[in-house]
C-alpha cells in the first residue's frame, strides 16, 4: 500500500545536554530524508545518541538546533501530544489501571471519535493481532509478548504518520524477540506507515529495516541499506559493529580502475573493492569477514609462520560450522568453516593455511582503528 | 544519555499551573514570612534581636528552646529507634497493634499528651501521688520532654524503621559470614548505615519540638521557649514587632535546619532501596537484648495506652482520679453551647481546606517530578516551607499581613481575610492556614508515588494526543490516587488538630476546636479537655473514613508496588 503522506526530514538536528563545562553533545547535526512507508532503524551502542533522535522526532526533548519536517512541515514548536505520531516504548507503558481495550481505546477517545466507531476500531486491530480474548484484562494479567503487542496495537489505532520504536524487544526472551520481529514488520508493511526503530542490536536491524542509520558518539557513521552496510561498510567501526570482522594488514596498496584498488595481503597480490577514502589512508585494512576465509591444514611440517600461513589457537566446533583463531603474521585472523568434514578440522597448535576470495574483500581506511579500540567497553 | 525526561516544550497547562502554584505560595506563606521580617526591623523587634545575645532574658529563651530541641530529638531519636528495632528484628506477638499504637500520637489533638500527663504524673497524679505518694514538679522543662518526646517519637520511629526494612538482609549476612557476631555486626554494619536515618530523625524531632506552641503553653511552667513568649508578645504585650522579632529568632534556625535535614541528610543516604529484600533478616536471638528491647518498646507503648486511656474516661467521670463517678455532664455542657459553633466551623473550614490542600499538594509534586526543568528543588522546598516554618510564625505573619487589606501603592491586591470584621469572619484566612499546612503531606507522598511510576506511561499519553492536563487527569491522577488519599486524610487530621498558627487568627465569629481546648486547659477543666479531645478524635475518625470511602470508590487498585506499565 502506497502511501502519500509521512515523509519525515530531519535536519541538522542537535542536542546539547547540560551547559558549560558538563556539556554533552548527545546528538550532532543529525541529517536525513525517510521516504514514505519506509523502515528506519537507528542503530549503535549504548549512548551514541540515537534514543535522544528518536525522543526529539516525537517531541519529548526539544533540540538544541535543526528542525523535524513532516511532510515539509516543521514540529519543532509543537509538544508531543500535537505530533501525529505514535510511540512504542521499551517499558510498553501500559496504564496499569486501564484494561487491554482501554489502552487502545485511549488515543481514540482523546480525538473524541463517537463510541461505536472508537469499538469498532479496537476490536479491529486487536483483532489483527489476535488479541481480542485479553480485551477485558488489566496489563499486568498479560505476559511479556502480549503487553508488547498491546502497545502495538495502541499505537497504531490512531493511524499516526510515524510510529517510533524505542528499543521494544529489549525485554523479551530470545525467540519471542524473533517471532515480534516478523509480526512488527508485517505490520508495518501492510499499513505502510513510516517508522523509526531503535535499538543497539544488529540482528534486529538487519532483519527489519529498509535502511539502517549507524550512529557513534552523537554522529551518524552510515545509512544503507542492510547488505551495504554489512558488506560495504564505510568505516572500521561500523564493520565491526555489525557482524563480526578480520582487519588484515596490508602491504601496498595503490589504485586500480574506479572502487577499485591492487593490493598486497600477506605476499599475495590481488584486486579488491576499496572504500573512496581508503587509499588515501596512510596505513588501509582490509575487511574479510570470517565466513569468507576458508582453512585447511597446511602440507609443509615447517612451523614457520609465512604466506598465507597461520598458527591454529582455539578450535571450537558448533556442529554446522567450525570456528577457529589463528596466528598469522597479518594478525589474529577468525575464521568460520560451514559444513565443516569432522577428521579434516586442524587441530590447535597446528599451522593451517587460510585463504579468501578478494571479491568478498573490502579495503578501508585505518584512521579510527584505534579509536574505536579505546571506546569498546 | 537521557539526562530527565522532560517534554520539549511547557505546554500551556504546566505555564498555567505552574504560575498559579506560585502566586498561591506566594499568598500563602512567602507574604506572611516578609512582613514577620518587615516588622522585625521595627525598634521593639530589632531590639530583641540584636540584643539576643547580651539580654539574659533573651538568651535564656533562647537557650531553653534549643535545650529542649536538643533534648526531644535526642531522646525521641533514640526511643523511636527502639521501637524501630524492635518491630523490625525482634519477633513477638502483637506486632501489628502495637505499630498502630505507636503511629496514633502523630495525629492526636495537641493537648491530649499533656492534660494526661498532668493528671497521670504530676503533683497529684494518680499513678506519682496516688501509688507511689510521690509529689514531682512536672511544669517546666521535665514534663516538656516528656509530653514533647512522646508526642514526637514517631516521627522517628517511621523514619527509621523504614530505613531498617529496606535495609539488604544481604549485608548482615555478609558480615556474619565473615566472622564477625551478632553485636559486631549491629554495631559495624547495621548502625553505620542508619546514620543519614539518625540524622534526619534527630533534626526533624528538633524543628518540631522548638515550634511547638501547645505544650509550653500548658505545661512549660515558668520555661519560656521562643514560641510561647512570641505568642505572649501578642495576647500580653499587644507588640507585633515584638512578637515578629521572636518570631524571626524562631523561624532563622527552623529554616536552616530544615534545610539540612532535606538536602543533606537525606542525600547522605546510603541505603539502596531495592524495593525487594532479597532475604528475611537475621532476627535478635540473644536473651538480654530481647528482653531490653521488648520491655523498652511495652513500657512507651503501654504509656500511650494509658494516655488514651485517660483521655476516654477523663470525658465520662467527674473528675478523674478525684471523683471517679460516671457523668455526661462535659458533653452536655459542651454539646449544649458551649462548643457547637466551634464543631461546626473547625468540621466545614477543615472539610474546605482538605481536597485544595490535597490537589495543590500533587499538583506541586507532579511539577516538581515530572515538569519543572530547572529549579525543580526550589519549587519543591517552596512547596514544603508550610511546615518547615513553625506555625507560630505563620500564625503571627497571618496576623501581621491579613487583619488589613493588602495593598501596593495604595492599591488592594488582595482583601482583609483574617481578623474581626473580615470576609466570612476571618474564617478565609484560617483555609488558607490549613492549606499550606497540609498539603506539604501531599505533596511528599506525592511525589514518593510519582517516582515510582515510570513517566513514558505519561509519554505514551501524550504520544497519543492527550495534551499536559488531559494526561494529568486521566493517568497521573488515577495512578497517584493511593497516594492522595493519603495526603486527604493527613490533610484533615492535621487541620483538625493544628493549633499554633490559627490561634492568631480565631475571632468571636470564628472559633476553633483546639483553642477551644487551650482556653479549657487553661482553666483547669481537664474533664472539658478530655471530652473535646473525643469528640475530636471520633470526628476526624468518622470523616476520614467517609473521605477514605469517598476516594476509595473513584480509586482505582494497582496490586504493584512499582508501577512501571508493564
Amino acid at each position: 500500500m502506497a502511501k502519500t503522506s509521512g515523509n519525515l526530514r530531519l535536519e541538522k538536528l542537535t542536542k546539547v545536554f547540560g551547559n558549560g563545562a558538563e556539556k554533552v553533545v548527545a546528538v550532532r547535526e543529525l541529517s536525513l530524508t525517510i521516504n514514505p512507508g519506509e523502515f528506519v532503524t537507528l542503530l549503535g551502542p549504548s549512548g551514541c545518541g540515537k534514543t535522544t533522535a528518536l525522543r526529539m522526532i516525537a517531541g519529548f526533548e526539544s533540540p538544541t538546533g535543526g528542525s523535524v519536517l513532516l511532510d515539509g512541515e516543521d514540529l519543532v514548536q509543537l509538544t508531543p501530544d500535537k505530533r501525529p505520531m505514535g510511540m512504542v516504548f521499551q517499558s510498553y507503558a501500559l496504564f496499569p489501571h486501564m484494561t487491554v481495550f482501554d489502552n487502545v481505546a485511549y488515543g481514540l477517545r482523546v480525538k473524541k471519535m463517537s463510541a461505536t466507531e472508537i469499538k469498532k476500531a479496537v476490536a479491529e486491530v486487536l483483532d489483527s493481532m489476535s488479541l481480542s480474548h485479553l480485551a477485558n484484562r488489566a496489563p499486568n494479567q498479560l505476559s511479556g509478548g502480549q503487553q508488547q503487542r498491546v502497545a502495538l496495537a495502541r499505537a497504531m489505532v490512531v493511524r499516526p504518520k510515524v510510529l517510533l520504536f524505542d528499543e521494544p524487544l529489549s525485554n523479551l526472551d530470545a525467540k519471542l524477540r524473533a517471532q515480534m520481529r516478523v509480526e512488527i514488520r508485517n505490520i508495518q508493511r501492510r499499513l505502510g506507515i513510516t517508522s523509526i526503530f531503535v535499538t543497539h542490536d544488529q540482528d534486529e536491524a538487519m532483519s527489519l529495516s529498509d535502511r539502517i542509520v549507524v550512529m557513534r558518539n552523537a554522529v551518524v557513521e552510515q545509512v544503507g541499506t542492510p547488505d551495504e552496510i554489512y558488506r560495504r561498510p564505510s568505516s572500521v567501526f561500523v564493520a565491526d559493529f555489525i557482524g563480526r570482522s578480520n582487519f588484515l594488514a596490508v602491504e601496498s596498496a595503490a589504485k586500480s580502475k574506479a572502487g577499485k584498488a591492487k593490493i598486497v595481503v600477506s605476499g599475495k597480490k590481488m584486486d579488491v573493492a576499496a572504500q573512496s577514502k581508503a587509499l588515501s589512508s596512510k596505513r588501509p585494512v582490509l575487511l574479510v569477514r570470517p565466513e569468507s576465509i576458508n582453512v585447511t591444514a597446511a602440507k609443509s611440517s615447517s612451523k614457520k609462520l609465512g604466506k598465507g600461513v597461520g598458527r591454529v589457537t582455539s578450535v571450537v566446533f558448533y556442529g554446522n560450522h567450525v570456528e577457529y583463531t589463528l596466528e598469522t603474521n597479518e594478525g589474529v585472523i577468525v575464521a568460520v568453516v560451514s559444513d565443516p568434514i569432522y577428521d579434516e578440522i586442524v587441530a590447535v597448535g597446528k599451522v593451517a593455511r587460510y585463504s579468501f576470495d578478494p571479491s568478498r574483500a573490502w579495503l578501508l581506511p585505518s584512521d579510527s582503528i584505534e579509536a574505536m579500540n579505546g571506546e569498546r567497553e | 544519555m537521557k539526562k530527565n525526561s522532560t517534554p520539549a516544550k511547557y505546554d500551556i497547562f504546566t505555564k498555567i499551573a505552574l504560575v498559579l502554584v506560585l502566586i498561591i505560595i506566594g499568598f500563602l506563606i512567602l507574604l506572611p514570612l516578609l512582613n514577620i521580617l518587615v516588622y522585625s526591623t521595627q525598634p521593639s523587634g530589632s531590639a530583641i534581636i540584636t540584643n539576643s545575645l547580651s539580654d539574659i532574658v533573651t538568651r535564656n529563651i533562647i537557650w531553653n528552646t534549643v535545650k529542649l530541641g536538643l533534648s526531644v530529638a535526642a531522646l525521641g531519636t533514640l526511643l523511636g529507634f527502639i521501637m524501630a528495632y524492635t518491630q523490625a528484628r525482634v519477633e513477638f506477638r502483637g506486632k501489628k497493634i502495637l505499630h498502630i499504637i505507636n503511629l496514633v500520637p502523630i495525629i492526636s489533638p495537641p493537648f491530649a499528651f499533656a492534660t494526661a500527663i498532668i493528671v497521670l504524673f504530676g503533683r497529684s497524679g494518680m499513678i506519682t501521688r496516688g501509688l507511689f505518694d510521690w509529689r514531682p514538679t512536672l511544669y517546666g522543662y521535665p514534663g516538656l520532654v516528656l509530653v514533647l518526646t512522646l508526642s514526637f517519637f514517631p516521627i522517628a520511629y517511621m523514619n527509621l524503621l523504614g530505613m531498617l526494612r529496606s535495609l539488604d538482609p544481604a549485608l548482615d549476612e555478609a558480615g556474619s559470614s565473615l566472622g564477625a557476631n551478632k553485636w559486631r555486626v549491629f554495631r559495624t554494619v547495621t548502625l553505620p548505615l542508619l546514620i543519614p536515618g539518625f540524622a534526619g530523625s534527630f533534626l526533624l524531632l528538633f524543628i518540631e519540638s522548638i515550634a511547638d506552641l501547645a505544650n509550653p503553653l500548658i505545661i512549660g511552667g515558668n520555661y519560656t521557649v521562643l514560641a510561647s513568649r512570641a505568642y505572649m508578645a501578642i495576647n500580653g504585650d499587644y507588640d507585633i514587632s515584638l512578637a515578629a522579632g521572636y518570631s524571626s529568632l524562631l523561624l532563622l534556625p527552623a529554616l536552616l535546619v530544615f534545610l539540612v535535614q532535606r538536602y543533606w541528610a537525606q542525600k547522605k543516604s546510603v541505603v539502596s532501596v531495592t524495593g525487594k529484600p532479597s532475604g528475611r533478616p537475621t532476627m535478635v536471638t540473644s536473651k538480654v537484648a530481647k528482653v531490653f528491647l521488648l520491655s523498652v518498646t511495652g513500657l512507651l507503648t503501654f504509656l500511650i495506652v494509658l494516655v488514651y486511656l485517660t483521655v476516654v474516661l477523663g470525658a465520662f467521670v467527674q473528675i478523674i482520679g478525684v471523683n471517679n463517678e460516671f457523668t455526661l455532664e462535659h458533653f452536655r455542657y459542651l454539646l449544649g453551647g458551649f462548643a457547637n459553633g466551634a464543631i461546626k466551623t473547625t468540621t466545614i473550614l477543615a472539610l474546605v481546606a482538605t481536597p485544595l490542600a490535597g490537589i495543590f499538594g500533587m499538583l506541586i509534586a507532579w511539577l516538581v517530578i515530572r515538569k519543572v526543568r530547572r529549579g525543580s528543588e526550589a519549587l519543591d522546598f517552596l512547596g514544603m516551607l508550610g511546615i518547615a516554618v513553625p506555625g507560630t510564625v505563620i500564625g503571627i505573619g497571618y496576623a501581621i499581613t491579613y487583619n488589613d487589606p493588602v495593598k501596593i501603592g495604595g492599591v488592594t491586591i488582595f482583601p482583609q481575610v483574617g481578623g474581626g470584621g473580615a470576609l466570612l469572619g476571618g474564617a478565609i484566612a484560617i483555609v488558607m492556614v490549613y492549606i499550606i499546612r497540609s498539603s506539604p503531606a501531599g505533596q511528599r507522598s506525592g511525589i514518593a508515588m510519582l517516582q515510582q511510576i515510570d513517566p513514558a506511561i505519561e509519554e505514551a499519553s501524550a504520544s497519543l494526543g492527550a495534551a499536559g492536563g488531559k494526561t494529568f487527569r486521566l493517568i497521573t491522577l488515577p495512578l497517584i490516587s493511593g497516594a492522595f488519599l493519603s495526603g486527604l486524610m493527613y490533610a484533615f487530621a492535621h487541620s483538625m488538630t493544628t493549633l499554633s498558627p490559627i490561634i492568631f487568627l480565631v475571632t468571636p465569629d470564628t472559633s476553633i476546636l483546639t483553642q477551644k481546648i487551650l482556653a479549657e486547659a487553661d482553666q483547669g477543666r481537664y474533664g472539658n479537655v478530655f471530652a473535646l479531645c473525643c469528640i475530636l478524635i471520633v470526628l476526624i475518625m468518622i470523616i476520614g473514613g467517609l473521605i477514605n470511602l469517598l476516594v476509595k470508590r473513584t480509586q482505582v487498585s494497582i496490586d504493584r508496588p512499582m508501577v512501571t506499565g508493564r
